[in-house]
């Protein structure tokens, strides 16, 4: 198979599995799967970070990749829409902090609170999408790339110059709602979604754009109207990704969401391939571990502060020379289209014949 | 009236500074149909080439004609190697790939030189910006009324330099050899190359030529805000870019218009708003001029053709 | 598949796909002037004309990549100047392209079902800003409906592959399902570009040099092929073609284009003896050599 999700839903053998309920099957495995897991490991506050960074960032390679990978598009200002996630979710939390639903006990309270902002981030990020894709998507690639980029830079300048926000000074004292658990649920609804899209009809029409616009334009595709929706679910996504940051992390600043951010994320789904969720999910886990392993690497050999501290500023460069050197050698990243299972060995037991 | 007239000068001269890098973006856009992301950060290395320079001759000559002759000749030259260094390199190996390979391997370059010039090992110098030597020693040249409009020397100094290398461009791309096979390559490269035109000589001189003028631009630049830092490359290469592209990329007096039309505009918004829009404003700019004109304000759309 | 063709439209005297005083120019040079056409059901025309003469031009101008500067293409009755081509193909004009362009990475099945899919009822044939709006919200109620796997969405999926299969079949490329478009010999490329095209449920068929860098064998299969399309889907077709013998063989009508201009039109027996023709399409050295028009 060379385009995942190319094993479309009416070829999987899933007949023991009734229609109405393959929908949302899913979603009901996963729910106590993440609570349980969440409870079970009752980690360190460290570990708990880490998982949660490592989470977000996921969520983010995943849903840049919808806009880069499967549309071919060239979005480098994911940290704009992160951002809008981040400051419209933490304000709105921090609105409502004194709200608290008599009916529920006061952890589900808060939780559903939590939801209700994660959700107003998203969706102003995904209306942020929507204005940001609707002019520039008519152009062509390489300008999307510099109006996604003016609209990261726009965003950090606005933010900066609102009281509301915290100006350049940032905004502390978010309730610090988010879990594990939370991080995972929406790693797992972004992974579910780009799969569902990339199996399905509108799946298929965003890979005819990604491998010839015109054609797929001739063949009827909307490709403006495709381009603007799958830039819209992906923002909102990296919305989502802002407002679960926003609500572990102790303050948030414009800092937090600058080109670097945006490379950051850009580089994930290059070196995990460009069209691969779960190469994006790969690369966003080794990316997000490899700095900080470096860092307790070098603090547990008692090399101290410098070497440690010089792990974030050499991330930088590397990421750059990664970039040109994966290009040059090896432009379709390390899985390509293909998914984890496309390219685990073949002693897997395979539903068809191999093809492609 | 006579802020009005300041605010014009000092437009128009940040404006020519933007233009002689705009000119960069758009000559390689030109022929390889490429945005050299790295442009503004071949720039700043320049600028460093520049700086180093102005140290090993010390405070007395880095004054005097003679000095700044060598340290505009050493960073342009350096620029013009490193410009063909990245060209051969990284560029030319993925020329008949999809273009986003040589996008994103641009951005990684943009990436490792900004970010790689904030390490503080080796001759790197470091995150925090530099204060650049005094080589023009500012004074005021022209001055109406009571300091109404002031208009200093390195801004006539600057404005004269980057119509100059301006003119000497216009001349290159439109009266010699080398401009009209540069043309040839920018309309067809592989055509061109069947008509004997030694394509892969053209592009690698259009990069150095280009990098050049950046190196040129960067030095008048860290003139003005005395400072060199390895941030300005990206920050004044995307001013620069922001320019190019309103003028309609790919067409050389339109990176001129505008990069002076942009100049402008931020001098305006830093005189009558607050300097903390100045940014925003730009790409604003940009987005809104891209929704009117797509192809920017001179530059066409080139229908693919089917 | 022929029982999704609707029949011609009324108020368009039959015609499905129509020019009428169609001119084209980019900044000076006229790509095409003066260009008439008309396209019924059951019609099999031919475009010819020497290299550079405007063919695939007008072919650009009628599918919406270009939009004419005077003159008017009227489809299914439907004016679509101003038109981009995905309006202008769920009206029903389907193309394919002189040098092919296939979704390359893309399996035989998938690219048909793209063009499948791409139809449907969804838009509107007169889009207002009612009907507009009305299809976007369509548009947003249907990818909920693929994000949730709701049973109709499932069943609408299998009905498309079931769509696509068929057209495969009927193109002779059943074998060739799962693989990636690109591995497929060129006869078989050009061969899945048609189904592709059929996908969409055309009334009118455009082919860009159907038979172009194919051998006489295949030549003649395209032939019956052609024919065989245009009977069983109940389509107009449109072929521009260099090969000669090939549209004389099925074209029933034929224009002729030279520097953007027709120079001739009618029954091929007319086309082939006309001197303007046969000067500008096989050179005067033709007619040195071969005494004058046969």
């Amino acid at each position: 198979m060379a385009v995942p999700g190319a094993t479309t839903l009416s070829d999987e053998t899933a007949g023991r599995v009734p229609p109405a309920l393959r929908g949302i099957l899913p979603v009901l495995i996963a729910v106590p799967v993440v609570v349980l897991a969440d409870v079970l490991l009752n980690t360190s506050p460290f570990a708990t970070y880490l998982l949660s960074v490592v989470g977000v960032n996921i969520i983010l390679a995943v849903s840049l990749n919808i806009v880069n990978g499967m549309t071919g598009q060239f979005s480098i200002g994911h940290a704009g829409f992160m951002a809008v996630g981040a400051y419209i979710a933490g304000v709105t939390s921090l609105e409502l902090k004194e709200v608290a639903l008599s009916f529920l006990p006061v952890a589900a309270s808060d939780q559903v609170l939590f939801t209700v902002a994660l959700l107003a981030g998203g969706v102003a990020a995904a209306l942020c999408g929507f204005l940001v894709g609707l002019p520039s998507l008519r152009l062509r690639g390489d300008y999307l790339a510099i109006v996604t980029l003016g609209f990261g830079e726009i965003i950090r300048v606005v933010v900066q110059n609102t009281e509301a926000f915290g100006r350049a000074l940032g905004l502390s004292g978010i309730p610090q709602y988010s879990s594990v658990a939370m991080v995972y649920f929406w790693v797992f609804l972004v992974v579910l979604v780009a799969r569902r899209i990339a199996g399905s009809s509108h799946g298929r029409s965003l890979w005819a754009i990604r491998e010839d616009e015109v054609a797929a334009e001739a063949m009827g595709v909307d490709t403006t109207g495709y381009k603007v929706r799958a830039f819209v679910i992906s923002s909102f996504f990296a919305g989502i990704a802002g407002g679960l940051f926003a609500h572990f992390v102790p303050i948030i600043n414009p800092g937090s969401f600058t080109f670097v951010k945006s490379m950051e994320i850009v580089v994930m789904v290059v070196l995990g391939g460009l069209g691969s969720s779960t190469g994006a999910i790969v690369a966003a886990i080794f990316l997000t571990l490899l700095p900080e392993g470096l860092r307790s690497l070098f603090g547990a050999l008692g090399a101290g502060g410098s070497l440690a501290q010089k792990v974030d500023q050499i991330r930088m460069p590397v990421y750059g020379i990664l970039l040109v050197v994966l290009m040059l050698a090896r432009p379709q990243g390390l899985f390509g289209t293909k998914e984890l299972w496309d390219v685990l060995p073949r002693w897997l037991p395979r539903k068809k014949k191999g093809m492609s | 009236m006579s802020q009005l007239l300041q605010h014009l000068i000092n437009g128009l001269a940040a404006g020519t500074i933007y233009a002689l890098v705009a000119l960069g973006y758009t000559m390689v856009y030109g022929v390889l149909k490429l945005i050299n992301f790295a442009h503004g950060d071949v720039m700043m290395v320049g600028v460093y080439m520049g700086y180093a320079t102005a140290f090993a001759l010390g405070r007395q000559a880095q004054r005097s004609l003679w000095g700044v002759v060598v340290i505009f000749a050493v960073a342009m030259v350096g620029c013009a190697l490193l410009g063909f260094l990245i060209e051969r390199f990284a560029y030319r190996p993925l020329r008949e790939k999809p273009r986003l390979t040589a996008l994103i391997t641009a951005i990684g370059i943009s990436f490792a030189l900004s970010y790689g010039f904030q390490l503080d090992v080796g001759f790197l110098p470091g995150a925090s910006p530099r204060a650049f030597p005094e080589v023009i020693v500012p004074s005021e040249w022209f001055i109406v009324g009571d300091r109404d409009v002031v208009v200093w020397n390195w801004q006539v100094i600057s404005f004269l330099i980057a119509v100059g290398l301006m003119a000497a461009l216009q001349f290159l791309v439109y009266r010699t050899r080398f401009g009209k096979a540069m043309r040839a390559v920018s309309f067809d490269h592989r055509t061109a190359a069947l008509m004997g035109i030694p394509t892969d000589r053209i592009i690698a001189l259009t990069f150095m030529l280009s990098s050049a003028l950046a190196a040129g631009a960067g030095l008048l630049y860290a003139i003005k805000d005395t400072s060199v830092s390895p941030l300005m490359g990206l920050y004044v290469g995307l001013k620069a870019f922001v320019a190019a592209v309103i003028g309609g990329i790919g067409n050389v007096p339109g990176a001129v218009v505008g990069a002076l039309l942009l100049g402008l505009v931020e001098e305006f918004v830093v005189g009558y708003a607050a300097s903390t829009w100045r940014d925003a404003v730009a790409f604003g700019f940009l987005i809104l001029v891209l929704l009117v004109k797509p192809g920017g304000l001179f530059g066409r759309v080139a229908a693919e053709k089917v | 598949m022929s029982a999704a063709v609707t029949p011609a439209p009324p108020g368009s005297g039959g015609a499905l796909l129509e020019a009428s005083g169609v001119s084209i120019r980019f900044g000076g040079l006229k790509a095409l002037t003066d260009f008439n056409l008309s396209v019924r059901q059951g019609d099999l025309l031919g475009l010819i004309g020497p290299n550079g003469a405007g063919k695939s031009t007008a072919f650009n101008v009628l599918t919406g990549v270009y939009q004419p500067t005077e003159g008017e293409v009227r489809v299914a009755g439907q004016r679509v100047n101003g038109w981009v081509p995905h309006q202008i193909n769920h009206l029903g004009l389907a193309r394919t392209f002189q040098n092919i362009r296939l979704f390359r990475a893309l399996t035989a099945l998938d690219n048909v079902k793209v063009a499948c899919r791409a139809q449907g009822a969804l838009h509107p044939v007169v889009m207002g800003p009612l009907a507009k709006a009305g299809t976007a919200m369509r548009n947003y109620r249907d990818w909920w409906r693929a994000l949730l796997l709701t049973p109709g969405f499932q069943a609408e999926e299998r009905e498309l592959t079931r769509q696509a299969e068929r057209l495969l079949e009927v193109m002779g490329l059943s074998h060739r399902r799962d693989e990636e478009a690109k591995n497929l010999p060129y006869g078989e490329q050009r061969r899945l570009e048609i189904a592709r095209a059929l996908g969409t449920r055309p009334k009118v068929l455009l082919l860009d040099e159907p038979a172009a860098g194919m051998n006489t064998r295949e030549k003649a299969d395209l032939m019956v092929l052609i024919r065989r399309l245009r009977d069983e889907f109940s389509l107009g077709v449109l072929v521009i073609e260099h090969d000669m013998k090939l549209v004389m063989g099925i074209c029933e009508r034929i224009t002729v284009l030279d520097h953007g201009e027709t120079i001739a039109r009618g029954a091929p027996a007319e086309v082939r003896s006309d001197r303007k023709v046969i000067e500008a399409y096989l050179g005067d050295s033709y007619l040195e050599s071969h005494g004058g028009a046969a």
